[in-house]
């Protein structure tokens, strides 16, 4: 784990040094030009090499991946992914396009616009009307969405995008999630409101302070490290019932005809929220080093189990602490024990700002999020390879390869048809190292969510009620089970909506440019709240504080801001309207 | 008339020690030339075409379109800088921390080497020389690692504060906007003092043993020697090492702010590099032309620095470099 860590800081500061020094250096993607002898496919055709980058932290392979070969047999491609070590998406990028040397493939993130103006991506277009594959991602309307200014679409986002129709047991989004064992051994109480949460947090932590490893708990931490310090600051948004537009609140009250964007930053409720993050922070239910943790150490915090709540998006954190949570431990009594098993795992709770409000950290339908996703670039030689590589990633069999593995070995089929795993390759699949030598999902390629071609599994084990259960460590399958819920959706309980068509405001937000004055003023608001939120919560004297950071947000002049949203919602509905969108009555 | 011999004697030393460059001259010394010849291209290669470069700052320069098509703004970007209180606000971190830097390393680094120059056992002085220059080897990155491992809540100086009584509750050191300089200052203490050490150390051994014979029989202790010998002897290398650190002070770094900075901190912590680094390099503002003007404005400062300070060491007759 440390040397990983110390690994991956190095690669980091040789990437920003060498960024910032903007001389020739190599990029963690080169043109590997394939190591050792030339496999070759099937048909005895070579195996092409290509590179991938995506924009965010993720974990390498290991050279020789078992399914990774499989898939290069089959569709005569083998792809390199590398991954966001350090920087953020932003740098990485700028000096990717700096140092002029692009991988293949590329998932900018909040660069992909930039690499867009740079001239530095292929045009999907022709490649759609050629492999119907890619085309059946989206509709024609959705399609369209990621059309930029030239009218031409560049990439397409893999994520949240069902077959069929959505099939999510999991949520990925946000909410204040919470140990099983916590509510447990509350006897599985209805918490509601942030004082009920921090209560039992405080509670617990006084009746257990220790896990059975000796490591103190710590009741409640949260993530302040660059953007991620969404963590902390877009509670209020969630708490007030609104959905996760990111950026702004969307308020519907005089029609979905007449949406009118509101700042969440100067609400009653975020001044509420943060009050009562500053009284817990002085009471010390609150990690100490919250405002000043990396990214590496929040994951390694709570791999330990040692963190009793948190509020964070599913995907920032779980897939990290999976492994850890299923390993053995040595208790102080030189027993073993497995924080999974222990009720370590955590869900979701909808809490909202005063008790019996509806709330929507749940977003049922999926999500289109067109402001980043997957691309291919000038550098690519053989872009025509490229799609047909990412058209085949989406061939049903190749498709289970990538997220169910290898019938027989990864998982097996009843005389249904349907599809199973024994306990032995459940936890083959929570192992890392497993993970890095056997499985190949190249998660930031297109894929399916939803139901599986075959009409009977679903695409990903992850959706398959059947396997979502049965992975279910027993304290969590006790806390579904006493709350009447099956799945972390049911769980959470948030009112059942359509997606407005503006929504999620945030893949607009995430790709402003600073070249306007909303854009300036967005830049602004986010360096004023990096500093000033950490600072009210550790604040001894709240009301000054507050009054002193609203007072400098005021400054950043979050109008302009808001004005450049509202009209990208009132755009976004006219498109929609041109498409045949009507408000539901 | 006095004034206007010395004069005519200067001129002529300077006939004496520099014969005119004839093409007799040139011949003889052909083989100098041609060394030096390389060094002269490797220069304007280098360091003197990129300056071309800078043009960008006066555009609104876009990768795509080139120097050629991009849009000229004049000195807009200046404008923009000097208006951004941020820009303004990391001029003043960056110098404060150049300052700090300079005045500490300097201090200590000479008091280190002087009294490491008082140790009398070999052996000792040999292994503390070693084991303290050591850290200078290590990367930043590994630097911070250890600094930010040392100061969370559960870190060693955390640790050893509250066993002693003197805090009640951990306290979180990084999270200080008041504490931020000094942590800095001392990163670089810790990791750069005995690599600065070395070259007064040398300096050291290079002054007349006679002095020191004399001194002691003048009856002077070793504080004295110290105060009157060893210290008046390192005094061109203090200003000659002086002179060049002034060009380097907007240079205070880029790595440590950058890695052990965060929001709370952050009005303290960002560097001109930085912010460079945020305008310019970060995909979402692509800014070339800002970041450029930027660069600019430091190298034009720390030219002026060099150029003052030499002036001054000249004034008080002391070393200086030009």
């Amino acid at each position: 784990m440390k040397t990983k860590k110390i690994v991956s800081l190095i690669l980091a500061s040789m990437l920003a040094v060498s960024s910032f020094a903007a001389c020739s250096t190599k990029p963690t993607d080169t043109q590997s030009s394939g190591t050792g002898e030339p496999a070759q496919t099937g048909d005895g055709k070579e195996i092409v090499d290509f590179t991938m980058f995506a924009a965010m932290a993720g974990k390498e392979k290991n050279e020789g991946n078992d399914i990774m070969e499989l898939i290069a047999e089959k569709t005569g491609v083998r792809v390199k992914e590398t991954w966001l070590t350090g920087q953020d998406a932003g740098e990485a990028i700028g000096s990717i396009i700096a140092s002029g040397k692009l991988p293949d493939l590329i998932d900018g993130g909040d660069g992909s616009v930039t690499l867009y103006q740079n001239g530095l991506l292929v045009a999907w277009d022709d490649y759609l009307e050629k492999y119907p594959n890619l085309k059946e991602m989206y509709t024609d309307e959705e399609w369209d969405k990621f059309r930029m200014d030239d009218g031409h679409i560049y990439w397409a986002n893999v994520f949240g995008n069902s077959y069929d129709h959505n099939t999510a047991t999991g949520h990925n989004g946000e909410a204040f999630w919470i140990q099983v064992r916590v509510l447990e051994w509350a006897n599985y109480p209805k918490i509601q409101t942030l004082d009920e949460y921090f209560k039992l947090l405080e509670d617990y932590a006084a009746a257990n302070p220790e896990l059975p490893d000796g490591t103190p708990v710590i009741p409640y931490t949260c993530l302040c490290e660059d953007w991620k310090y969404y963590c902390l600051e877009n509670a209020p948004m969630f708490l007030d019932g609104y959905p996760n537009d990111g950026c702004c609140i969307v308020n519907i009250d005089a029609g979905m005809d007449n949406p009118k964007v509101v700042d969440y930053n100067t609400t009653d409720t975020a001044k509420m929220y943060f009050k009562k993050l500053n009284e817990e922070y002085a009471k010390g239910a609150i990690d100490p080093d919250f405002a000043t943790q990396t990214y590496d150490e929040y994951i390694a915090k709570l791999s330990t189990g040692r963190v009793l709540g948190l509020c964070d998006q599913y995907w920032d954190f779980a897939y990290n602490i999976m492994g850890p949570f299923a390993s053995p431990l040595e208790a102080t009594d030189g027993t073993t024990f497995r924080l999974d098993e222990l009720g370590c795992d955590y869900v979701p709770l909808g809490l909202t700002a005063k008790p019996g409000m509806s709330q929507q950290w749940h977003s049922y339908d999926d999500e289109l999020n067109q402001s980043s996703g997957c691309a291919v670039t000038t550098s690519c030689k053989d872009p025509d390879l490229a799609f047909a590589f990412l058209s085949a990633l989406l061939d049903q069999d190749i498709h289970d390869l990538r997220f169910w593995g290898i019938e027989g070995v990864d998982y097996l089929v009843d005389d249904q048809g349907l599809y199973y795993r024994t306990e032995e390759m459940r936890e083959n699949w929570k192992s890392d190292s497993y993970k890095a030598k056997h499985t190949c999902e190249y998660s930031y390629c297109p894929q399916w969510m939803g139901m599986s071609k075959d009409g009977i599994n679903r695409m990903q084990p992850s959706e398959q009620p059947s396997e979502f259960y049965e992975g279910l460590a027993e304290p969590l399958k006790k806390c579904f089970a006493a709350y009447g819920a099956q799945t972390y959706s049911e769980f959470l309980g948030s009112e059942i909506v359509v997606n407005a068509p503006w929504y999620p405001l945030w893949s607009w937000s995430n790709n402003i440019s600073s070249d306007t004055p909303g854009g300036i003023a967005w830049k602004r608001m986010g360096e004023v709240k990096h500093l000033w939120l950490p600072t009210v919560v550790m604040s001894s004297d709240f009301e000054s504080d507050w009054a002193s950071y609203q007072a400098a947000y005021a400054e950043c002049d979050p109008q302009a801001f808001l004005d450049e949203a509202q009209a990208e919602v009132n755009k976004r509905l006219e498109t929609a309207k041109s498409y045949g969108w009507t408000a539901p009555v | 008339m006095e004034n206007s011999i010395v004069k005519s004697k200067r001129v002529k030393e300077v006939d004496i020690n520099k014969p005119k460059l004839t093409a007799k001259e040139f011949k003889r010394q052909w083989i100098l030339v041609a060394i030096s010849a390389v060094y002269v291209i490797y220069g304007i290669i280098f360091y003197y075409l990129p300056l071309a470069g800078w043009i960008i700052a006066f555009q609104n320069f876009v990768f795509a379109k080139g120097i050629g098509g991009s849009k000229w703004v004049g000195i807009d970007k200046f404008k923009f800088l000097f208006s951004d209180k941020t820009f303004l606000m990391v001029i003043r971190n960056t110098f404060v921390m150049g300052v700090l830097n300079l005045f500490f390393s300097t201090i200590v680094a000479i008091a280190f080497a002087i009294l490491l120059n008082e140790v009398r056992n070999k052996y000792f002085k040999k292994s503390i020389q070693t084991i303290s220059y050591m850290p200078h080897f290590l990367s930043w990155i590994i630097v911070v690692a250890i600094v930010h491992d040392a100061l969370t809540s559960t870190g060693i100086i955390n640790d050893i504060l509250l066993r002693l009584g003197i805090l009640k509750a951990p306290y979180a050191f990084l999270g200080d906007p008041k504490l931020f300089w000094g942590i800095v200052t001392l990163s670089h203490l810790w990791k750069e003092t005995g690599w600065n050490a070395i070259i007064y150390l040398a300096a050291i051994t290079s002054i007349d043993p006679c002095l020191y014979e004399s001194a002691s029989i003048d009856g002077a202790g070793r504080f004295q020697k110290m105060r009157y010998v060893t210290l008046p002897g390192l005094r061109p290398t203090i200003m000659i090492l002086l002179l060049m650190n002034m060009g380097n002070v907007l240079n205070a770094g880029f790595e440590l702010q950058y890695l052990l900075g965060n929001g709370l901190v952050q009005n303290v912590s960002r560097t001109i590099d930085i912010y460079i680094l945020d305008w310019a390099l970060d995909a979402r503002n692509m800014d070339y032309s800002l970041g450029t003007a930027a660069g600019i404005f430091k190298t034009v400062v720390s030219m002026t620095f060099i150029v003052v300070s030499n002036y001054i060491a000249k004034k008080k007759g002391d070393e200086r470099l030009f």
